[in-house]
């Protein structure tokens, strides 16, 4: 830890780190007010992928915007599926059969996995360390592979419907995900706790780096990993259940020491515990209909509805707003980076600026979903 | 954006033409411009499943000085096209431009009728050489293309291309 | 629910001329238009059917000591999004509260400003989460929020001249 200097003000010159940038994982800018090496001032400037989601959401019905839900964040792509479609469900009461439910837990948690893996591998990019990344994206081709032979899609899947899932599982997916969990738990303890975690370099690199206080994260409304980094239990598939979450028995990585080691750790965690979720689920999964009653033409009642999903980067939330129409009227896509990003500048002030790149790669960016 | 007349070399040779044509092929240094979900599947294709290395391209370069093709891998938007053309620019001849996925290629799923800021495919900035569509287009879809690129540099396919039956 | 009942009442003493009722009966078929106006309130809603324990309607006006009882009873900021009523020549704030841990209460508190002249004041000095959300809502609906510390365009270039949700907007 760098002992923190006497911040010159009036020598201080501007460091575009610019939309175009290895770290920044997608089109971020940021505006560093900089003296010497320390950051003064951290200005993140957004917009250089906005896509117009919301409009979007208003000129199509429903079901035409569910192909956008994934390409906000495509890393853990099937809960923003989710999140969707339980908001529309809410507004149109329509039932999910439960072999759909167990469906969607399986494939949002693979999901989870797949997602903190490549944030795994493009933080360590980040940090100089070339090799996790290979390591990684072999454990997570297996997923897209198991995921691709249900959805269709190895990235940005639009796999659900309103009313459950537009197709079933097999037996050759629920051996090939019973093998990937048996292959991965014997790879985390040997290839990313003993190569990278207890590693000296990156020990040093981030411990003790970018402190988040639990009242900066209720200020900011920062969710998910970031929060829990910082000490706060607060886990929506746990405070606020939905879908068929109340029946297994998983844990809450919740970590104290409010660094980027601690929000490092609660993501490697949560690998494990989502691990234990899909066993309990694959276990338990019922038979039946993968589909409930849906109308073909949804013109759910006028209201003001919100759901929220835990994705991998904190709490999603949709505020739709319906006016009767087979439109959306309104449809508000809370984003947890948005919230999550946006304590970066009371954060980042007095940091050098290769400890503010390690604290930026652990709050786990997506900048697509940022912009929407 | 206009075209410009670029001056072809004054001096050309045959046989090393040749020789250096292939040596540009088969070392194709791409720009890291990963804006998007298309980003990932470019990432993917540097893993060790798909290895781009094989082709000589795994050398993703951050500064558009040092490569030779940019992957536009992603929307392009109103904000940021200046950023693109200011980096197309810089880059130094010969140079190479693949539009990677729908949005780079016609504004993908973003061409909509309240389109009010994406710009509707790279080549309304600058020239693009090899399209490959896809939402995101597979690793393979990615290394078809840029054996699609050393073709068109230096005249012969690498591998012969397969038919299905 | 202690936490919904305490939140409850510290609100319902912004609004002291109507006492809080239950949610009115859904009309059959009725759009939001048919519906009778509702005055300034706290209402308790279903959860389970809409995903909001508490809908408060308030003042501009009152938004500022709204957010404060909310910082008070310990909830955060988690949206803010605007809505435009083109056909009642209205633009809605509609802010989402919600509690990190603990007891569980969602609130949303909405408010309603005239089209031509949308101003509503900041509550960015209450909760910092605002800062970006208003600057988002500004940049899509063009409400002006008064006190905001760097009141400009957020995801939109800086030069844009239109503000593309308001639903008269067609490029």
């Amino acid at each position: 830890m760098t002992v923190p200097i006497q911040l010159r003000h009036d020598e201080t010159f501007v460091l575009n780190l610019g939309p175009q940038h290895p770290a920044t994982h997608g089109v971020l800018r940021v505006k560093l007010t900089m003296d010497g090496e320390y950051i003064v001032k951290a200005e993140p400037v957004l917009g250089y992928v906005h896509r117009m989601h919301e409009k979007m959401a208003e000129g199509g019905t429903f079901v035409q915007f569910m192909p956008n839900t994934a390409r906000m964040d495509y890393l853990h792509a099937l809960a923003y599926n989710h999140g969707y479609a339980l908001v529309v469900e809410k507004a149109a009461g329509i039932e999910v059969p439960e072999r759909a439910e167990y469906i969607r837990v399986i494939t949002v948690e693979l999901n989870r996995i797949a997602s903190h893996l490549l944030w795994w591998a493009a933080f360590l990019l980040d940090l100089g360390g070339f090799t996790p990344l290979l390591y990684a994206f072999d454990d997570r081709e297996k997923i897209i592979d198991l995921l691709e032979r249900i959805t269709g899609s190895r990235l940005t899947y639009s796999y659900m419907r309103f009313g459950g899932v537009c197709n079933d599982i097999d037996d050759e997916f629920i051996t090939g995900t019973r093998d990937f969990i048996k292959r991965l738990r014997g790879r985390l303890p040997r290839l990313y706790h003993d190569l990278v975690t207890h590693n000296i370099i990156l020990i040093k690199r981030i411990k003790d780096i970018g402190f988040i206080t639990a009242e900066q994260c209720r200020r900011y409304g920062a969710t998910g990993p970031v929060a829990r980094g910082s000490g706060i239990n607060y886990d929506i598939r746990k405070n606020e259940p939905y879908s068929v979450y109340p029946e297994f028995d998983f844990d809450v990585p919740v970590f104290e020491e409010c660094d980027s080691m601690a929000r490092y750790m609660v993501r490697l965690q949560e690998i494990e515990q989502s691990m234990r979720i899909i066993e309990q689920a694959l276990d338990k999964l019922p038979d039946g209909p993968i589909m409930g009653k849906a109308p073909k033409m949804l013109k759910p009642e006028a209201g003001y509805y919100y759901s929220a999903v835990e994705t991998a980067r904190g709490s999603l939330g949709h505020r739709l707003v319906c006016d009767g129409g087979k439109n959306p009227y309104k449809l508000k896509l809370r984003s947890p980076t948005f919230s999550n990003l946006s304590l970066y500048g009371e954060v980042a002030e007095g940091m050098l600026l290769a400890d503010a790149l390690a604290f930026m790669g652990s709050l786990d960016l997506v900048i697509p979903e940022i912009d929407r | 954006m206009g075209t410009e007349n670029v001056p072809t070399s004054i001096v050309q040779f045959a046989q090393l033409d040749t020789l250096l044509n292939l040596g540009r092929a088969n070392s194709l240094w791409p720009m890291t411009f990963g804006l998007a979900c298309c980003a990932i599947e470019m990432m993917c294709t540097g893993g060790s499943r798909y290895d781009i290395s094989r082709f000589g391209a795994e050398v993703f370069r951050p500064s558009p000085r040092q490569s030779d093709v940019m992957i536009v891998a992603g929307t392009i938007n109103k904000k940021l096209e200046l950023a693109v053309k200011t980096l197309y620019d810089q880059m130094s001849e010969p140079k190479w431009v693949i539009a990677m996925g729908n949005c780079a290629i016609s504004g993908g799923p973003f061409k909509v009728k309240c389109n009010y800021n994406v710009v509707e495919g790279a080549d309304k900035l600058f020239p693009v050489d090899v399209y490959i569509p896809g939402c995101p287009p597979r690793p393979e879809a990615l290394l078809e293309g840029i054996m699609t690129l050393e073709e068109k540099i230096t005249g012969k396919r690498r591998w012969p291309r397969v038919h299905a039956g | 629910m202690e936490i919904q009942e305490q939140t409850r009442i510290a609100l319902a003493e912004l609004f002291p001329a109507i006492t809080t009722v239950d949610a009115p009966p859904v009309v059959e078929g009725g759009s939001q238009d048919e519906a009778p106006p509702r005055a300034p309130g706290v209402l308790v809603t279903d959860f389970a059917g809409c995903g909001s324990h508490l809908d408060v309607l308030c003042r501009p006006d009152q938004v500022v000591d709204v957010a404060r009882i909310m910082d008070g009873q310990g909830f955060f900021l988690e949206a803010v999004s605007g809505v435009d009523w083109i056909d009642r020549h209205q633009l809605e704030v509609i802010y989402d509260y919600n509690r990190l841990g603990g007891d569980h209460c969602r609130v949303m508190v909405r408010t309603c400003l005239p089209r031509t002249e949308p101003v509503v004041p900041t509550i960015s000095g209450v909760f910092p989460a605002a800062d970006w959300h208003e600057r988002e809502t500004f940049d899509f609906y063009g409400i002006q929020f008064q006190g905001h510390p760097n009141p400009i365009r957020i995801l939109l270039p800086e030069d844009a001249d239109f503000h593309p949700l308001l639903k008269d907007f067609m490029p």
